[in-house]
């Protein structure tokens, strides 16, 4: 049963009672993480189920943390960091690039759906964007259902 | 062929070029062969070439030049090796990496026909065998005989061996190795199954798992001196057989090989309990070979793909909203 | 002990009626590893396999076993209720290397519950050896292919039926109780058995000589035979993990908030981090120390504090060493 909030200047987001995504974000310091910032300075409303680590580049980001992360049960993944050319670090959204393109298919060859780990780009000043790309992350892993397969470890 | 490989490292020795020669002999189990280290030119009779000669030898290397800070000029020894095609592709990559210098190592390499599998030989237990020129031939335990032809027990890997002669080498011995060539099937058929029917796939052959890491101990590139399993600050995956840690363990190991294996098999053989790992292994492969057109262990001078990048690399995965 | 004969074909009936009272495992092979399932009498029961790749140890120390959980306040302790236990089909070489865990478990100073709770639960019946693996060689250490020692009952396989024999009281209750498929045997049985035991410890070569190893291993501590022994092994776990007798294990915590377990795993002296200490120290830092570990562990330390070499004979460590470092080998260049 969907149970559907009003609230004024707020977009319908519909909400089952029970399943309500969890989605880590990783966000670069230097675009992402600021796009997202601006998207909540300018009282952009989207989906509030992402929870966000802060990390000094899209190159940080260790594929492990993708992993361990779904090992852990979050429902899906989202990485984001500033445009191709724009990195602060010079390069480390290229390495990134790399790296994710393999692990991306990687996951998804051995059977994780793919949407429920997803690279984006965003930059500083687009706080709208960072707004929709959450909005269509959220909703693609809201429509797989929550993350059951077997390689969530739980000791509940 | 062996005669000449004996020869060559006789003449190694006698000339003091190396200290230690890695090649292989007779092992203790039918037709077995064995991984052999010779500090002598007596020794040389003992060393053979084969369709059983399998293990990549190269994984011994890094273990000679261990870094001592202390020293300021290591005395690290010669190290003479026995490589054909994979294997020499292995070596490529542990110079690329800096794990094993270059100017310590004397490669023999010897161009190969392919290995022979002997776990293809199901269900028997082999308690004599002989090879000849196209035929395998063994006894079981009761005396019966059976027959096979080599191609028929040719290991996976070599029947779709891009690369028969070592890329580099000192010594090269006679021969063409293995022309023929048919491409692996195996990542493109599985990508054909439906999500679940790979996952559950993945899944069966993981939970098989003892997590005795013969793998991760015959592969040349794990020459880490910290495997990620085992660090504790913080844990990455648990040390059970649980069937989540497990799949971490395998996920982060093959990953770990982006751009790195050589397909050389030596995982697939140490398994004790068979876990298909090459389905997986080989996707890397492809994958990076289809993007950034590299193939791992041909080149001593192109950059690993994950060490460099592109301004206009694909951006097909990427998320747009 | 009473000896009797049951034809082979009513085996799986006496089974599936032991299976009401007793939790049952039997060698079987699934998915090409053969192990020590759960009696399904689905499942053929495999009369001709040398040996099971995993031994038989891990139903009596399983690769992972919860000591214990807690949840919120509450711990509850995971060895309340062993069921009792019968494990079928085990090779003598196994049988006799529980005796070995029984001295390691089971000593003066301490009683490992875990262990010795499903220990005592369980029963053993054996399976003699008519035709011996490649690589075997339990005729080293006092054994055989009909060797007795760790068995409750042992069966020697007659082809169309089955010797069986019990060898301790346990053994003895038991048959007395199933007892309706038995007959008793005829004296060409017992010829038949000699004749197939002669016969399969005539088949089991090479010898392993211990004589005197002990003696020659204590003074062989800095010998230089170590310095060359070990270059093949790649530090991999597969000989700890298969041998029966190997019993090294690590302690590990998983804890999520509220909900936490201690398991015990495990562990082999091959691995690099063994004896790694926490300030860094490794006092087995290459695979020279850990080879040595083994090899004085197993034909020195073992027998000095066990008074029994930790060897069985089974092979397996032979069979699935990926670079085929054979144990007998060692033994071989050791004795000099």
């Amino acid at each position: 049963m969907t149970k559907i909030k009003e609230t004024p200047d707020q977009k319908t987001i519909p909400e089952t009672k029970k399943y309500k995504p969890t989605i880590v974000a990783f966000l670069c310091n230097w675009c992402s993480y600021a796009g997202a910032d601006l998207a909540g300075v300018s009282r952009i409303q989207y989906a509030p189920n992402i929870r966000v680590i802060r990390v000094p580049c899209s190159g940080r980001v260790n594929p492990f943390y993708i992993v361990k992360a779904l090992q852990n049960g979050v429902d899906g993944v989202l990485v984001s960091g500033c445009h191709p050319g724009d990195c602060h670090y010079i390069s480390g959204n290229y390495y990134a690039r790399r790296k994710f393109a393999l692990l991306k298919r990687y996951l998804e060859y051995i059977g994780i759906e793919p949407e429920r780990v997803q690279f984006s780009w965003v930059s500083a000043s687009e706080g709208g964007r960072f707004a929709q790309i959450v909005e269509k992350v959220v909703n693609d892993v809201r429509k797989l259902g929550p993350n059951k397969s077997s390689i969530v470890k739980s000791l509940k | 062929m062996i005669k000449e490989i004996r020869q060559t490292v006789k003449q190694l020795f006698d000339q003091n070029n190396i200290d230690i020669f890695i090649g292989y002999t007779e092992g203790t189990l039918p037709l077995r062969k064995t991984p052999c280290f010779i500090t002598k030119a007596e020794d040389v009779d003992k060393l053979v070439w084969d369709s059983f000669c399998t293990n990549n030898l190269t994984v011994y290397l890094p273990r000679f030049f261990v870094p001592k800070p202390r020293e300021k000029e290591p005395k690290w020894p010669k190290v003479g090796i026995l490589v054909s095609g994979c294997t020499g592709r292995s070596l490529v990559g542990l110079f690329k990496e800096k794990q094993v210098p270059r100017e310590n190592i004397v490669i023999v390499g010897v161009p190969c026909d392919g290995v022979v599998d002997i776990k293809k030989i199901k269900g028997i237990e082999i308690n004599e065998g002989s090879e000849n020129k196209d035929a395998i031939i063994i006894k079981d335990k009761t005396g019966k005989e059976k027959e096979f032809k080599k191609d028929d027990l040719l290991a996976d890997i070599c029947v779709s061996c891009s690369c028969s002669v070592p890329p580099v080498h000192d010594y090269l011995t006679k021969g063409k190795g293995r022309v023929t060539m048919v491409p692996y099937t195996g990542v493109k058929e599985f990508e054909k199954m439906s999500r679940e029917e790979r996952w559950a796939y993945f899944e069966e052959q993981v939970s098989k798992c003892i997590r005795c890491y013969a793998c991760r101990a015959s592969c040349p590139n794990c020459w880490c001196k910290l495997c990620f399993v085992d660090h504790t600050l913080p844990q990455w995956t648990g040390i059970t057989n649980n069937v989540s840690d497990v799949m971490f363990y395998h996920i982060g190991r093959i990953f770990h090989q982006a751009g790195r294996c050589v397909d050389c098999g030596a995982c697939v053989a140490a398994c004790p309990v068979d876990i298909d790992l090459r389905k997986f292994t080989y996707k890397l492969i492809e994958d990076v070979k289809v993007f950034y057109g590299y193939e791992a262990g041909l080149s001593l001078e192109e950059l690993p793909p994950l060490s460099t990048y592109k301004p206009d690399d694909e951006q097909e995965f990427m998320t747009e909203p | 002990m009473k000896q009797r004969i049951i034809k082979k074909n009513k085996v799986m009936d006496l089974l599936s009626s032991l299976s009401e009272s007793y939790r049952i495992y039997v060698a079987g092979e699934e998915k090409e590893i053969s192990r020590f399932y759960e009696f399904n009498p689905e499942r053929e029961i495999l009369w001709d396999y040398s040996n099971t790749l995993i031994p038989a140890k891990e139903i009596l120390f399983p690769q992972n076993q919860t000591l214990y959980e807690y949840r919120d306040q509450d711990i509850t302790e995971s060895n309340a209720k062993i069921p009792d236990t019968i494990i079928f089909g085990v090779r003598p070489c196994d049988a006799h290397a529980f005796t070995l865990m029984d001295k390691v478990f089971d000593t003066q100073e301490f009683q490992d519950p875990y262990y010795l709770k499903r220990h005592k639960a369980t029963l053993i019946i054996s399976l003699a050896c008519n035709i011996p693996g490649i690589a075997c060689f339990c005729t080293s250490f006092n054994s055989g292919p009909d060797g007795e020692k760790g068995s409750d009952i042992i069966l020697h396989d007659l082809g169309e039926k089955l010797l069986v024999k019990s060898v301790t009281e346990k053994g003895e209750e038991l048959l007395a109780k199933a007892g309706k498929d038995f007959s008793d045997p005829a004296q060409t049985d017992i010829d038949s058995k000699n004749k197939i035991m002669e016969s399969a410890k005539q088949k089991i070569s090479p010898q392993v000589n211990i004589a005197n190893l002990k003696e020659k291993l204590d003074q062989a501590f800095d010998a230089d035979f170590w310095d060359t022994l070990h270059r093949k092994c790649l530090g991999c776990a597969v000989c700890t993990y298969l041998c029966p007798t190997c019993h090294c294990f690590d302690i590990t915590d998983e804890t999520e908030k509220e909900v936490g377990r201690r398991i015990r795993c495990w562990d082999s002296c091959q691995f690099p981090l063994f004896t790694l200490h926490a300030s860094g120290h490794n006092p087995r830092p290459t695979y020279k120390e850990r080879m040595r570990q083994r090899i004085m562990h197993k034909f020195n330390y073992c027998p000095e504090n066990f008074d029994h070499t930790f060897c069985v004979g089974c092979g397996r460590c032979v069979i699935n060493c990926p670079v085929n470092l054979d144990i007998r080998e060692v033994i071989k260049e050791i004795n000099g």
